[in-house]
């Protein structure tokens, strides 16, 4: 009953207002909340030389590397949506969106949530001026998720499927559901070597060293800049 | 591809290292690169534009791009200037904003180009200039409409029509009755019966004759009763029909009943029961007749057939202040003149202007220029403020027609606005569609042009050869190329196009009706129509047994080597190069084939079942 009386006052407030603006005439003003969406946030990098020192990349690489990735994002940060419509750009068959989830978790290693050009620069110079086992730290830190320490199964899969998502629908030979989790058993009885059910660091270096095809496809990108 | 993405391949390139531990066969060779020489100009070179500014310019405002230390990464040493790969005519006013500390909005501009801009040389749209801001901000008003009207539109169209609900089916026929045949036979049916219906109460009135037995003249309802009656009921049964139907199919029942056209359709229909109701009592039936009054909504239901009827609706309701402003102003001006109309001819005889209310309807039309005739001042003041009257009265009602009409024309062109993006829209989705399909085709072309080598030792020696000898393909797709080769590899699978894809899913069908072995593998029934059938609900011919289906992919997953020859098969491609191109297909975890059962036909069962024999004869053998 109390909820009918008020309702009933608003409906009178609200007839009242509208036989109000029916005699004055309204000339809309701006709403205060479509100003100001404006804030936008720019990022500006440090300086050409302290990037320079922190990173194994030269001045002139550097340039190359900010205006593309200035081009692309030019507030300065990448953001999640951005990274994956990137991403997606190189894979038109398949679904990117996954796998560049994973990807940019991994560059954004301060979890800020937006890339920003010193993580990007910082990854890229592990990626393709780094040593082996900085490629296979960060490699190992890709796969590792919830960055515990451990890669299960489960991350795994993740991971491949996501691989397997890129691909699309039109494959030869079929994809079928099961071939991620077939790739994933194989991973393990490469990488487990105590057969624990986790990969560890350790045992993940270890086992890619072992690897040649693994070793010589690690330096497939040196020049890629 | 755009091209602007073509910057961030290295960094696909170097992600494409997170693969590398997954994947069990060797990566392809990465194509060769010469190192580019940079180009570059002196001072602000835009795009070939040289623009010439003092540092200090520059320097008054240190957090823009400009003015800090971020334009290094654009400074060319070759040259000895600063290179922008930006649009020449919008950085002009952005240079003038150093300049004069005013930023202008240039209005032949595209606004989201110029805000692009913005952002890129770090200036935040609220410095614009007092002269420019209200452009700006209505263009931009504009823009952000346009892009939630598409988002609306993607949303409201991307609903598979597939998995409704019978209800949600339902409702969606009744609001776009273009999704299916038997809606838009009933969207035509209901309008018929309305356009019947009104015809009926209007044809109900005219005068029929006499009857017999009468002196007087009926009108034609009273004469051919039966029929009308029968009418009458034929109408509401499909009107009832139809409400009850949006009632149940209606996603919200209590918005639905409160809205607009349901009210109407409520009083259109309502009549008609309160007349079977009552009974043909004298008293109630004055009452009742004034009810059958509300037949005449009945017209008000073409609004949902029609969209210029929704949009008039809609602009008397978005400019009801000013509706109420004209109203309010004729009301005062009414009242003003009655009053003086009143009073000047309060002394002559016989005058019809017998109280202040009685002379409102003499102001009223004279004010609208009627001038019916029945009311006139005799003296001589009352005829001057007559005159007065009638020339305020022209003032007073053109003031606000024009606002009523520029509302009507903006919304009128507002929904053709969306009616022509929703016509293009497919357009525009095809144009999409085929850019993507082109990228996937030219990597298809590619690996048939057999550019792609494998084998290791052979690779800088065949790779020179072959790049040269082809046209070469610019570094950029040769590299993204490369990149989709070795996703390829990292998941043991390939890139076909669609025609192959069906030719594939249909092969392994007819493998499995011919052959019937028994297989010891236990297999998940839904793998075939995975592959097959997850989005061909047309293809229902694809229903298979899947028995053999597990044994067959795991064959199909060790033999590789064939895939090319196979799908340049498919695809009738007459190019010896590949096969002799891809002979040297060595990877050590594979047994080479002897020789690549080369058939043709897909459709040949037999020779499909050779070919899963030799298949199966090989797992045997790894």
């Amino acid at each position: 009953m109390a909820g009918c009386t008020r309702r009933c006052k608003q409906g009178l407030i609200k007839f009242a207002l509208t036989l109000h603006k029916l005699l004055t005439g309204t000339l809309s003003k701006d709403n205060a909340d479509d100003d100001f969406e404006m804030t936008v946030v720019c990022h500006r990098p440090e300086g050409l030389d302290k990037l320079e020192a922190q990173t194994n990349f030269n001045k002139r690489e550097l340039q190359v590397l900010y205006r593309g990735f200035k081009n692309e994002c030019p507030s300065g940060a990448v953001n999640e949506d951005t990274f994956k419509q990137i991403y997606s750009q190189f894979f038109p068959h398949g679904d990117a969106s996954t796998y560049a989830h994973y990807l940019f978790n991994a560059f954004d290693t301060g979890h800020t949530g937006s890339i920003k050009f010193e993580d990007f620069v910082t990854a890229l110079s592990i990626l393709l001026r780094g040593s082996v086992t900085e490629k296979l730290q960060w490699t190992f830190n890709l796969y590792d998720i919830n960055r515990d320490g451990y890669i299960n199964k489960e991350e795994m899969m993740d991971i491949v499927r996501a691989i397997y998502d890129m691909m699309g629908k039109f494959t030869y030979p079929v994809l079928k559901t099961d071939a991620p989790k077939q790739h994933v058993d194989a991973f393990f009885q490469k990488m487990d070597k105590n057969r624990d059910g986790v990969v560890t660091l350790d045992e993940f270096i270890l086992s890619c060293q072992e690897d040649e095809n693994i070793m010589r496809s690690l330096q497939l990108f040196e020049n890629v800049i | 591809m755009a091209a602007g993405v073509a910057a961030w391949l290295p960094f696909a390139r170097a992600a494409a290292i997170g693969w590398m531990p997954v994947a069990t066969t060797p990566m392809p060779i990465p194509p060769q690169e010469k190192k580019k020489t940079q180009d570059g100009l002196i001072i602000l070179n835009v795009s070939g534009t040289k623009f010439q500014t003092w540092k200090t310019t520059l320097e008054r405002y240190p957090d823009t791009l400009l003015g800090s230390t971020e334009r290094d990464f654009f400074f060319h040493e070759e040259s000895n200037e600063y290179f922008f790969d930006r649009d020449p005519d919008i950085f002009r006013h952005i240079l003038n904003f150093y300049r004069t500390g005013k930023l202008h909005y240039p209005r032949q501009e595209c606004i989201s180009a110029y805000d692009e801009e913005l952002m890129f040389f770090g200036i935040i749209p609220e410095i614009i200039g007092d002269c420019c801001y209200e452009e700006y901000k209505d263009r931009r008003r504009e823009n952000l409409d346009r892009l939630q009207d598409d988002e609306e539109m993607d949303i409201s169209n991307e609903a598979a029509p597939v998995n409704l609900s019978y209800r949600e089916y339902l409702w969606r026929a009744f609001e776009n009755p273009h999704t299916s045949t038997l809606a838009l036979v009933f969207y035509y049916v209901t309008g018929f019966f309305i356009a019947i219906s009104v015809m009926a109460n209007v044809v109900e009135t005219v005068p029929c004759g006499t009857m017999p037995n009468r002196s007087k003249e009926v009108s034609c309802g009273d004469r051919y009763a039966l029929a009308f009656f029968c009418l009458d009921t034929a109408c509401v049964m499909i009107f009832t029909f139809e409400y009850l139907l949006r009632l149940v199919a209606a996603p919200s029942r209590y918005k639905f009943v409160k809205s607009v056209m349901s009210v109407i359709d409520v009083v259109a229909i309502m009549p008609y029961y309160i007349g079977l109701v009552m009974t043909d009592n004298d008293q109630v039936s004055g009452a009742f007749v004034t009810l059958r009054v509300f037949r005449v909504f009945r017209i008000f239901k073409f609004s949902r057939h029609s969209a210029g009827l929704r949009i008039l609706g809609y602009t008397l309701k978005s400019c009801a202040s000013e509706l109420g402003f004209l109203l309010f102003s004729l009301t005062m001006a009414i009242i003003i003149f009655a009053t003086v109309m009143f009073y000047a001819e309060k002394g002559s005889a016989h005058s019809k202007f017998t109280s202040i209310p009685a002379a409102f309807w003499y102001t009223i039309v004279t004010m609208t220029t009627l001038g019916y005739g029945d009311m006139v001042p005799k003296t001589i003041v009352g005829k001057v403020f007559g005159s007065i009257c009638s020339l305020s009265g022209v003032l007073v009602i053109a003031l606000p027609v024009p606002v009523i009409v520029s509302n009507f024309s903006r919304i009128y062109h507002q929904s053709q606005r969306a009616e022509k993006r929703r016509a293009q829209r497919k357009t525009r989705l095809a144009r999409i569609r085929a850019a993507k399909i082109r990228g996937t085709n030219a990597y298809m072309h590619f690996k048939q042009n057999g550019l792609l080598i494998d084998s290791l030792e052979e690779a800088s020696k065949k790779a020179g050869q072959a790049l040269v000898g082809k046209a070469a393909s610019p570094p950029f797709e040769s590299q993204h190329h490369h990149l989709l080769h070795c996703l390829e590899k990292t998941t043991n699978h390939e890139f076909v196009d669609e025609q192959t894809f069906q030719a594939n899913c249909m092969e392994i069908s007819v493998v499995n009706k011919a052959g019937s072995r028994s297989s010891s593998l236990s297999s998940s029934p839904h793998n075939l129509s995975s592959c097959c059938s997850r989005r061909h609900r047309k293809k229902s011919s694809f229903s298979l047994p899947s028995t053999n289906n597990q044994e067959l992919s795991t064959i199909q997953i060790r033999e590789r080597p064939l895939a090319n020859s196979r799908s340049s098969l498919n695809a009738k491609l007459n190019e010896t190069v590949p096969l002799k191109c891809n002979q040297p297909y060595i990877s050590p975890s594979m047994v080479s084939l002897s020789a690549p059962p080369v058939t043709s036909s897909d459709e040949d069962s037999t020779t499909t079942t050779a070919y899963s024999q030799s298949n199966i004869v090989r797992v045997s053998a790894l």
